[in-house]
């Protein structure tokens, strides 16, 4: 059958028509090859633009359609559905931006932003006739979850999910849930015990029909795409395979240990927050003078970050111990207070109306723990306000430290292409808008493993994580246009630089047959995991990869057009 | 049966990447949002920190695939009006405000704004910037589709009984648009010119500026663009439509026939006027001195009628010269009475018949029709009106000695025109008020003399004046050579024949429907004088235009009523503080020894300066001024002044509340000088200032004299973490004020920033790494300290923070070239409506109150009620965002 093509040109009122001669342009438009149909709309878009073209359509026969109008950015979707609308192919389509990329730069140049109108109308149609017919692609999705990490972020997650009534697959390393949330004491603000929390959230998790919790498990191996990958588990000395739909990442993170700082390693009296917590549990019996230390092991050279909570954490257990005894000196010696938002400056205020003593100090005169033996009993600190220096008696010297990532996040990383930032947490899609997500698509990430983060804000994430797993599950499939990357077996020299380049892991190696008795290994790519982006497209030395709707083929046709 | 439906309130980042991830698991969502536009407050930022991405590039995509998504519904410009039922089966009702445009129309090209004379303080742009009445909230606004800002109708035009776009044509003249502002005033008055001068203007009573200082003198710049429009050398004259074979006949040339006939002839209609006299005008011309209103204004004015194809026939009397009957024969499709009030009513006092007495409008017809007619030397002329005003300053000038005029009210209530009885007075005529004439003596036939009684006011009566009473026993008599009543006039119907069934009232008025005008004969109509009592030519103007539309309706068969009678409410509530004063220009006359003894013009009329200039008097009561000038330049036609406020129901399983925040007002504070140092800004301003798409184009500029500056001073915690104010931390304004300087210095390389703060909050993830390469890569100063106040060094005209260093505890002051206060971020006042509607409770700080944040954070104290984001507590971008798909996955649970 014939190319027959049909240009509709926009005027955009006099967005477009304004600066270039819109006739002219179509009459032009008229001459080009195996164009058979021409029209001028003062708004295409419009109900008047979208039923002509798809009366053009069906009257003229169109087998092709360019629009040169806008933005595809807003308006493509719109021309594409329409074109279904009317029976043809929406990759059929073309779109030729005249208004951002030529008249609204071109305001004062009337004559030449007609003739560049051509031009890229031109393109347009050279571009429109090699284009061929295509299906969107859509894969199953399994309506499973698995789970990385039973602490309150995948508990939480877990639990969402379970009763959305996805089948959840809970995988913890130790043998019980709950995270680092059990060694807390208590938690802030309300200071409740941690296992009024945790316990009734386990209890639920440990019953529910649609989870099965993996105990002193490991991944080993994590194959496949959204909708479909199998990841490999190390449990009671086996391994095992599961199927899933989607992952989410909840591995936590570890408490600093401030190894060779402010006496760690000499005094048995200076420990972290959560060694006291744990040491004394509610207990504070002998306890009369106490000075914690914040910052330590955080936003200096080496370790840059903050940790986010470590304000709050000392400042509970500072109130712990004054409302345990009243009469008990405690100091905070602190460089700002990260007390953010609402909750946390309410407690502050309480912290220090409860008679809890915050002195700053800075990074050039750093605190001094002196000693006798290995009990520690003064902290020296210049106290900048006074612009002198204090002697503290200490009974316990409490060092505030941050979470650090997990050990094993490394591992996750390579297994999953999923990645790590300098610190070694894991980097979401995109710090603002895509917070819980990764690049690759079905796997997710909450809590600590992505930076510290406070229980509720580690609830949040849990939840907003499986949100994002739920979305492709609930639809059962991934659909996604079809202009992705392929590879031509017959010309791929198998040099690897597709598939060292695809920031989606979705180019890996796969051996063809060449004869009966020899294979060769080239690139193949998987569509369900491209994101038709073309790296892979541009870096290909032997023209093997070619983007649909964007072929070699396609874009030269274009460039033709244009010195032509 | 749970309803799968949710309802997000609020389109900021939270809101919608809730109602994304809802639509993602397939549950369907209505997307509320009060402003025009989903996007909130990100919409507003230029960079977000720490990695500096360009708000509007990574928030747009967002706004798009909700926009985009089969499963979103957007209902913008709207709001809650009630919550009933429960957890699952929720009814919310939305009022969706009127945009005037229709969104499916719109394409959002922006045609519209071109021609919009109004301006007004761009909320997008905090304040820095203006807009335009009809606007899109943001260049990349979803909906792209504009609004109009259109607080209701003027109280000018809802007044003037043509309801003419007042405020319209005004804005056009302040923008020296004549020619527009002409087209506007002739679509509602065919006679501008006339009514520039003798309109009782009470478009002008009701002026909201009269409030600040005194009314705009509307009524004189609308003389000045139909007296430029007379004197062009081409008129404009208006587009007839296409011609019509039917014909209607109007009897009576005054200004209601007229208008009649003006507004046939546009239909295409076929008119002919028949008018009694030898001129053209009625009353205008007969009755209404030349001094007043010469008459080439009003035949120019004709003119133009004639042009657009109306015959007019004068010196035919109808029931003499020709009939109802024969007119009906010469098959006019309808008739228009428009006859006016010209026999003068009698005093009905003794000696009234003596030769004399001479009726005012009697006296005014043949002097105007160029006779003679002799008074004598001392003449009273009795009553209040603009007639009694006309007569006496007409016999003044005809050489009269001693005119004056007798009221038997007091001043206040003469209906005359205020600066008639200014000029009346000029010219040295006396007005006695509270004098009754009772009695008018004669001696051989002749009138010698006139008795009066003094008057009191009493109560008031039924038109709302004081009822004059007499004061017993203060009879006195004045010599006199004349008596001219002037009190009032009445019709002569002695055109009906008995082919008319048309009935009169016990005034002698016609008796007609009050919306259609039409008599009882189905084909007669009737309005102006002849229907009301001697009125005002504006509201014969408007009896008309009205009479043209039913006899429109009549020849086509339509209905005569539908869709009329249309009640004209004002705005109401219009906020007059912060006006300059500017009185209002006085209208240039010749002085009165040069005037009263000849009829030239009195009033000069203003030049085209004083004209724009009093038009800028006008305070915009509306919003939108209803020029219409939008109408005609929107090529889709999607403009519709007549969209109403619509109601719909929805029915959803849940709700999720993401209302976000709004800006603490600094002013309060007012140490820091905002509002009173022009340097000081908010960072919201700054925001928009360093915005490429803001209102300086990214460029900063001192508010005070545009400079560049090159020291910038932030001050935090600017009512946050202070018990006076805010006692909360507002969570981002650290990471946002050092953003701001990185930019800031991103812009401008030699400039340098210091921000005064607290406890720099750097908490979030790339946080520390972001405040540390503020200080060593963008010369950004922190100095930990709270100032206590900023002045201004009136030398060099730059802002001074004062502080203590708390290093080494000096009170210090550095001057700057710009101060920036990191505002307090404060729940939205709409929290307090929405929660009552919902049934959930606010903090005291008014966030959504969070019962059980440990358990549920996402929970309000209202089963099936969630929140998210800012509107629960302060949090930053990342943050609202996850709140936002946790409460998402949270509703997908309870609606499972």
């Amino acid at each position: 059958m014939s190319i027959r093509i049909g240009v509709f040109i926009c005027h955009c009122g006099t967005n477009i028509g304004g600066t270039v001669n819109v006739p002219e342009v179509v009459k032009y438009a008229a001459t080009l090859p195996d164009v058979v149909h021409t029209e001028g709309n003062l708004y295409t878009c419009s109900e008047d633009g979208l039923s002509s073209i798809r009366n053009q359509i069906e009257e003229q026969e169109l087998n092709r359609v360019v629009v040169a109008s806008c933005t595809p950015r807003t308006h493509e979707p719109l021309f594409k559905k329409n074109c279904e609308l009317a029976g043809l192919n929406k990759y059929l389509f073309e779109f030729v931006n005249l208004r951002e990329h030529c008249s609204w730069v071109h305001m004062t140049q009337q004559d030449d932003a007609t003739d560049k109108a051509k031009d890229l109308v031109r393109m347009g149609v050279a571009k429109v006739s090699l284009l061929t017919p295509a299906e969107d692609l859509s894969t199953e999705v399994l309506p499973s979850s698995l789970i990385i990490g039973g602490g309150i972020s995948g508990l939480s997650a877990a639990l969402t999910l379970a009763n959305q009534g996805y089948h959840v697959e809970l995988l913890e390393k130790r043998d019980r849930l709950g995270g680092l949330l059990r060694d807390v004491n208590r938690v802030f603000p309300s200071n409740v015990p941690t296992s009024d929390l945790i316990d009734p959230l386990i209890n639920t998790v440990l019953k529910h029909n649609n989870i099965r919790v993996h105990f002193q498990a490991e991944l080993i191996d994590v194959k496949g795409f959204i909708g479909n990958f199998t990841a490999t588990i190390k449990e009671n000395d086996g391994t095992g395979e599961l199927k899933i739909g989607t992952i989410i990442v909840a591995v936590g993170a570890n408490e600093l240990k401030p190894e060779g700082m402010f006496g760690y390693h000499l005094f048995k009296n200076v420990m972290t927050q959560l060694e006291f917590e744990q040491q004394y549990r509610g207990d504070y019996s002998g306890l009369k003078d106490v000075v914690m230390i914040n910052c330590v092991g955080a936003r200096t050279d080496d370790m840059p970050y903050c940790g986010r909570f470590c304000c709050i954490t000392a400042m509970k257990n500072a109130i712990l111990l004054k409302e345990a005894d009243p009469e008990a000196e405690v100091t905070i010696l602190q460089r700002d207070i990260m007390a953010f938002g609402k909750v946390f400056e309410e407690y502050y205020q309480e912290a220090m109306q409860v008679g809890v003593r915050f002195v700053r100090y800075t990074v050039d005169r750093l605190p001094e723990i002196n000693g006798v033996g290995n009990e520690a009993n003064k902290v020296r600190v210049y106290h900048e306000l006074m612009g002198r220096e204090l002697e503290l008696n200490a009974d316990a010297v409490i060092l505030t430290t941050p979470l650090v990532p997990a050990e094993d996040n490394q591992t996750l990383s390579r297994m999953m292409k999923i990645p790590v930032g300098n610190e070694g947490f894991f980097m979401e899609a995109h710090q603002k808008l895509r917070p819980v997500e990764f690049p690759a698509d079905g796997i997710f990430i909450a809590g600590c493993a992505r930076y510290p983060t406070e229980i509720v804000e580690c609830i949040s994430q849990g939840y907003a994580a499986a949100a994002k797993a739920a979305a492709p599950m609930s639809q059962g499939r991934v659909v996604t246009e079809a202009l992705i990357a392929k590879v031509n077996p017959v010309m791929c020299s198998a040099c690897g630089r597709c598939v060292e380049i695809c920031p989606f892991g979705a180019i890996d190696w796969t051996d063809v047959s060449v004869s009966p008795k020899h294979t060769r290994r080239i690139a193949a790519v998987n569509q369900a995991e491209c994101k038709g982006c073309g790296l892979c497209a541009a870096s290909c030395l032997s023209s093997a990869v070619q983007l649909k709707g964007f072929t070699d083929e396609e874009i030269l046709a274009m460039v033709s057009a244009t010195i032509l | 049966m749970t309803q799968k439906a949710t309802l997000v309130i609020g389109g900021g980042i939270a809101g919608m990447q809730a109602s994304i991830d809802l639509a993602n698991m397939g549950i369907k969502v209505y997307l509320l949002e009060k402003k025009p536009s989903i996007g909130g407050r990100m919409a507003q930022l230029d960079k977000t920190f720490p990695t500096n991405d360009c708000s509007m590039c990574i928030l747009a995509p967002k706004m798009i695939e909700c926009a985009n998504h089969e499963n979103v519904e957007l209902i913008t410009y709207s709001e809650l009006s009630e919550l009933t039922g429960s957890s699952g089966d929720f009814k919310a009702k939305i009022i969706k405000k009127a945009r005037f445009i229709d969104e499916e129309k719109c394409v959002g090209c922006g045609e519209c704004i071109e021609g919009c004379p109004i301006t007004v303080s761009d909320e997008f742009n905090a304040g820095l910037g203006e807009r335009r009445a009809i606007y899109k909230y943001f260049p990349q606004a979803v909906p792209s589709t504009f609004a109009i800002d259109r607080r209701g109708t003027a109280p000018c035009k809802a007044e003037c009984p043509a309801h003419i776009s007042v405020q319209g044509y005004v804005a056009l003249i302040a923008q020296g648009r004549f020619q527009e502002a002409l087209k506007l005033i002739k679509e509602e008055n065919p006679l501008p010119a006339i009514c520039g001068r003798v309109c009782h203007h009470p478009c002008e009573s009701v002026c909201t500026r009269g409030q600040v200082d005194e009314p705009v003198a509307i009524d004189f710049i609308k003389r000045f663009v139909a007296d430029l429009d007379l004197n062009s050398e081409t008129r404009y004259i208006p587009q007839v439509k296409e011609k019509k074979e039917d014909k209607a006949a109007i009897i009576g040339a005054g200004p209601a026939g007229l208008s009649c006939a003006y507004y046939l002839a546009r239909e295409g209609y076929r008119v002919t006027i028949y008018e009694k006299l030898p001129v053209t005008g009625g009353m205008l011309s007969v009755g209404i001195p030349e001094y007043r209103l010469p008459r080439e204004i009003i035949n120019a004015e004709i003119q133009i009628i004639r042009d657009m194809g109306v015959e007019i026939k004068t010196g035919v009397e109808i029931g003499k010269d020709i009939t109802v009957k024969e007119l009906r024969e010469k098959k006019y499709k309808a008739i228009f009475l428009g006859i006016g009030a010209h026999e003068c009513k009698s005093l009905n006092i003794e000696g009234e018949d003596l030769e004399g007495v001479y009726p005012g409008v009697d006296f005014l017809r043949e002097v105007n029709l160029g006779k003679e007619v002799s008074l004598g030397d001392r003449i009273a002329v009795i009553g209040g009106g603009n007639v009694a005003m006309d007569t006496v300053r007409t016999a003044r000038r005809l050489g009269v000695k001693e005119p004056f005029v007798l009221y038997r009210r007091s001043l206040e209530e003469m209906p005359a025109n205020e600066e008639e009885i200014e000029e009346c007075r000029e010219e040295g005529i006396p007005i006695y008020p509270l004098t009754n004439p009772t009695r008018i003596i004669g001696e051989d036939g002749r009138v010698k003399a006139v008795e009066c009684l003094r008057m009191r006011l009493g109560e008031p009566d039924e038109s709302g004046r004081r009822r004059p009473v007499p004061i017993e026993g203060s009879e006195f008599i004045m010599e006199v050579d004349g008596v001219v009543p002037a009190i009032g006039q009445e019709s002569d119907w002695s055109c009906l024949g008995s082919e008319c069934s048309c009935t009169l009232s016990g005034w002698g008025t016609m008796n007609v429907d009050p919306v259609t005008l039409q008599t009882d004969d189905p084909d007669i109509f009737a309005g102006g004088d002849a229907v009301t009592g001697p009125r005002t030519v504006i509201e014969a103007i408007e009896a008309g235009k009205q009479a043209a539309d039913s006899i429109d309706r009549l020849i086509r068969g339509v209905d005569l009523k539908e869709g009329r009678g249309k009640v004209w409410e004002p705005v109401k509530d219009i906020p007059t503080a912060g006006y300059e004063h500017i009185p209002r220009t006085r209208m240039p006359r010749i002085e009165p020894e040069n005037r009263v003894s000849n009829f030239k013009e009195v009033q000069l009329g203003f030049s085209e300066n004083e004209t724009v200039a009093e038009a800028r008097r006008c305070i915009s009561c509306g919003v939108c001024s209803e020029c219409y000038t939008c109408v005609q330049a929107c090529k889709a036609e999607a403009v519709d002044f007549h969209q109403k406020e619509r109601e719909t129901t929805l029915n959803v399983g849940a709700v999720v509340l993401a209302t976000g925040f709004d800006l603490y007002n600094v002013a309060p504070l007012i140490e820091y000088g905002w509002g009173r140092i022009e340097d000081v800004i908010t960072a919201m301003q700054f925001e928009r200032m360093i915005c490429a798409s803001g209102p300086t184009i990214g460029h900063l500029q001192r508010p005070s004299d545009g400079r560049e500056p090159k020291r910038l001073g932030f001050i935090q915690c600017v009512g946050s973490r202070d018990i006076r104010h805010m006692k909360y931390c507002s969570a981002v304004c650290c990471m946002h004020a050092t953003k701001e300087a990185i930019l800031a210095h991103e812009h401008y390389p030699e400039l340098t920033s210091t921000i005064f703060y607290m406890d720099m909050r750097a908490v979030g993830k790339g946080f520390q790494e972001y405040v540390r390469r503020a200080k060593s890569e963008y010369k950004v100063e922190y100095i930990r300290a709270r100032p206590g106040r900023v002045t201004l060094n009136e030398e060099s005209q730059n802002p001074v923070i004062h502080y203590e260093d708390t290093v080494n505890r000096e009170l210090e002051a550095r001057e700057f070239d710009m101060v920036i206060l990191s505002q307090a971020l404060i729940p939205t006042e709409s929290n307090i409506s929405i929660a009552e509607k919902l049934g959930v409770e606010l903090d005291e700080f008014g966030f959504i109150a969070v019962p059980e944040e440990l358990r549920n954070p996402f929970g309000t104290t209202k089963e099936g009620i969630f929140g998210c984001g800012f509107c629960q507590a302060p949090m930053d971008v990342p943050d609202s965002v996850i709140r936002a798909s946790a409460a998402a996955s949270k509703v997908a649970e309870v609606l499972a």
